[in-house]
């Protein structure tokens, strides 16, 4: 068993507020905890605004949080001092949906990809060269391409780029913020056949923050469920798509349009009524009362505590 | 499956809409070509493809909403068996909005932000204020926008995209065009938001009759209300015909790829996806066959040398490639 200080990232009542010129604070991110062990592979999901993109934001330091604390590789990121966030950046990496405004368009590929590993003095000259031709060939480029520059290569192939220097310094961390999102199909399958090789090469703990609950069932091991703010549910990936707990996972997974006429017309509708509330004006109670097709009175007042139920935990009066 | 598949038309059965032979060029290449198809009242019409493959300037081609880099070629459009090609633009402006109608993909741009949800929708209808007002209530009601008589006189943006999308379609559907055409409609919603503007766009089709092109890069979204589809690629129509025949056996090989590539809820998790290798070829290197051919497993000289035609491969279910009997 790994102790808190063994895992690769623990997120301990993490919340972020946005203070709000007039009325209350928009609570984007409002207690949430979870903790991923190395080799691990965690997907959080869920709709716009739910948050989700925040976390991922706080772990890695580009948002200060309101409350809670982040700790990577057993180091706390939350109140770290510069040269403490330095460090600790080391073990983590991230790689966000937009390929083209991650990569400076004047570097080089060999250069982007070298530059971790050059800034922190780990190598230079020929065993720079050869660092960066053994990422560029794991993701898949070429040696050669390290003389090109980003504009020479297409979407999938720069997510590529982003990819191999994310493995530069061969981070405990990787967080990954809708790494397929903005690929087509065809280029989707080449990125997510690339992840899942790395995971199983280097065993890295991985964060994968996306809105498409398929791709996430391809490459999770656990899968988080956020809905304004907070985990509705957490559980590992086989239980949650087989046995969702939560109301508002049932409904997400229902939502799916599966490409297959025959299962997708077959397949029981949840609608959803409503639209997400606004992050300033949270409902009482349960934060999902207002869209349920289960609610009850006690829905509207208490919130329901985190529990739980089978090999989920679930934060639903009704569970179970 | 409302109708009878139709890829051509029938001399018994009009089509609402059909194009036929479209060609579009951008400077000298054809980014669009030879693209048939037809629908009928009632029916939902796909066309599918990844980012390029010319699915959007066909749509924005039947408006006569072409950007001024592109130039139509070959073709006819034909509305209700009217060549709207031939159409003046001053008789083509009498023609959008009322008798075909497009939404679009992000419903908080196509907005006009300075006038309400009422204004809006009431533009199409072209009655007096006082008249269109009940008619803009029932058809913001028909769209399924709670409380209309408060949302009527909101702006757009003190509505969610979600609603937007029903005030777009509001406005869209409220002359009772007999077409629509939807460009990635629900591509910017969320997965629960997108179902219920799903629902609401199959719904129309059939209580109202509406002929619908859905231009789409999601499969699951053809998968879910598409009655027939056309798949692109590279500007021409691979496949088309009956959606559920063609997502049980495909007979183009990209078709069948494209299929293969998506990771699905009843997949293996970490199974190995399908890819496709390389890359859309760019206009200007299209080559002289099948454009697929660079890519495809099943390519030979044949191929490289002379386009396929779509034929067809048993009751209306069409491809165009030379080894269609091969795809598994």
């Amino acid at each position: 068993m790994s102790g808190p200080g063994h895992d690769a990232l623990v997120v301990a009542d993490l919340a972020v507020h946005y203070p709000a010129r007039n009325g209350p604070p928009v609570r984007a991110v409002d207690g949430v905890s979870f903790a991923l062990a190395r080799n691990e592979t965690l997907g959080l999901v869920g709709e716009s605004g739910c948050g989700k993109s925040t976390v991922a934001r706080a772990i890695v330091g580009l948002q200060p949080p309101t409350r809670g604390s982040v700790k990577v590789d057993g180091a706390e990121i939350v109140g770290a001092s510069r040269a403490a966030l330095r460090a600790a950046r080391a073990r983590m990496q991230m790689v966000f949906q937009d390929p083209v405004t991650s990569l400076n368009p004047r570097m080089t590929v060999g250069e982007a990809v070298g530059e971790p590993l050059l800034v922190r003095g780990i190598a230079r000259g020929a065993a720079l060269r050869e660092r960066v031709a053994g990422l560029l060939t794991e993701a898949g480029l070429r040696p050669e391409d390290a003389g090109r520059y980003p504009h020479q290569f297409s979407g999938g192939q720069r997510q590529r780029i982003v990819i191999a220097r994310a493995l530069a310094l061969r981070p405990a961390l990787l967080v990954c913020d809708e790494p397929v999102s903005a690929l087509d199909v065809s280029v989707r399958a080449q990125i997510l056949n690339l992840l899942v090789d790395l995971q199983r090469a280097h065993g890295m703990a991985c964060l994968f923050v996306s809105h498409d609950l398929a791709v996430v069932r391809h490459v999770c091991d656990r899968v988080a469920v956020m809905y304004l703010g907070r985990l509705a549910e957490l559980a590992p990936r086989d239980a949650l798509y087989a046995e969702p707990r939560h109301p508002y996972t049932r409904a997400l997974l229902a939502a799916v349009p599966e490409p297959d006429p025959v299962v997708q017309r077959a397949k029981p509708r949840v609608p959803l009524v409503g639209e997400i509330p606004s992050p300033a004006h949270m409902p009482s109670g349960c934060r999902f009362h207002t869209r349920c097709p289960m609610t009850q009175a006690i829905c509207r007042t208490v919130e329901p505590e985190w529990r739980q139920v089978g090999s989920s935990l679930v934060a639903c009066h009704f569970a179970g | 499956m409302l109708l009878a598949p139709a890829p051509f038309v029938p001399a018994l059965f009009a089509p609402a809409l059909a194009v036929h032979d479209l060609n579009l060029l951008i400077d000298g290449a054809a980014v669009v070509d030879g693209v048939d198809f037809a629908v009928a009242s009632g029916e939902v019409m796909a066309l599918v493809g990844e980012s390029g493959c010319g699915k959007s300037l066909t749509a924005h081609a039947i408006m006569r909403l072409l950007p001024d880099a592109v130039r139509q070629g070959r073709g006819r459009i034909e509305l209700d068996g009217e060549n709207l090609s031939a159409l003046s633009e001053r008789q083509m402006r009498r023609v959008r909005g009322r008798r075909i109608s497009m939404i679009f993909q992000e419903p908080q741009a196509a907005l006009d932000p300075l006038s309400t949800v009422g204004a809006q929708v009431a533009e199409a209808t072209g009655l007096p204020r006082s008249q269109a007002r009940e008619a803009v209530l029932r058809m913001l009601a028909e769209v399924g926008i709670s409380d209309p008589a408060r949302r009527i006189d909101q702006y757009p943006f003190e509505l969610s995209g979600g609603m937007c999308q029903r005030v777009m379609i509001a406005s869209a559907l409220i002359a009772r065009p007999a077409v629509l055409i939807a460009d990635e409609p629900t591509t910017a919603l969320d997965v629960t938001i997108q179902a219920q503007i799903l629902d609401l766009l199959r719904r129309l089709a059939v209580e109202r009759g509406t002929a619908i092109v859905l231009i789409t890069h999601d499969m699951g979204v053809v998968a879910d209300i598409a009655d027939r589809v056309a798949v692109m690629y590279a500007g021409r129509i691979a496949e088309t015909g009956d959606t559920a025949a063609i997502f049980a056996a495909p007979r183009h090989p990209y078709t069948a790829l494209l299929l293969a590539a998506l990771p699905r809820l009843t997949d293996v998790p970490r199974s190995r996806l399908a890819v496709i290798e390389g890359r859309v070829p760019a206009p200007a290197e299209f080559p002289p066959g099948c454009r697929f051919a660079g890519r495809c497993p099943l390519a030979d000289d044949h191929c490289r040398a002379e386009v396929p035609p779509l034929r067809d491969v048993g009751s209306g279910h069409l491809s165009a490639c030379w080894h269609s009997e091969a795809v598994r």
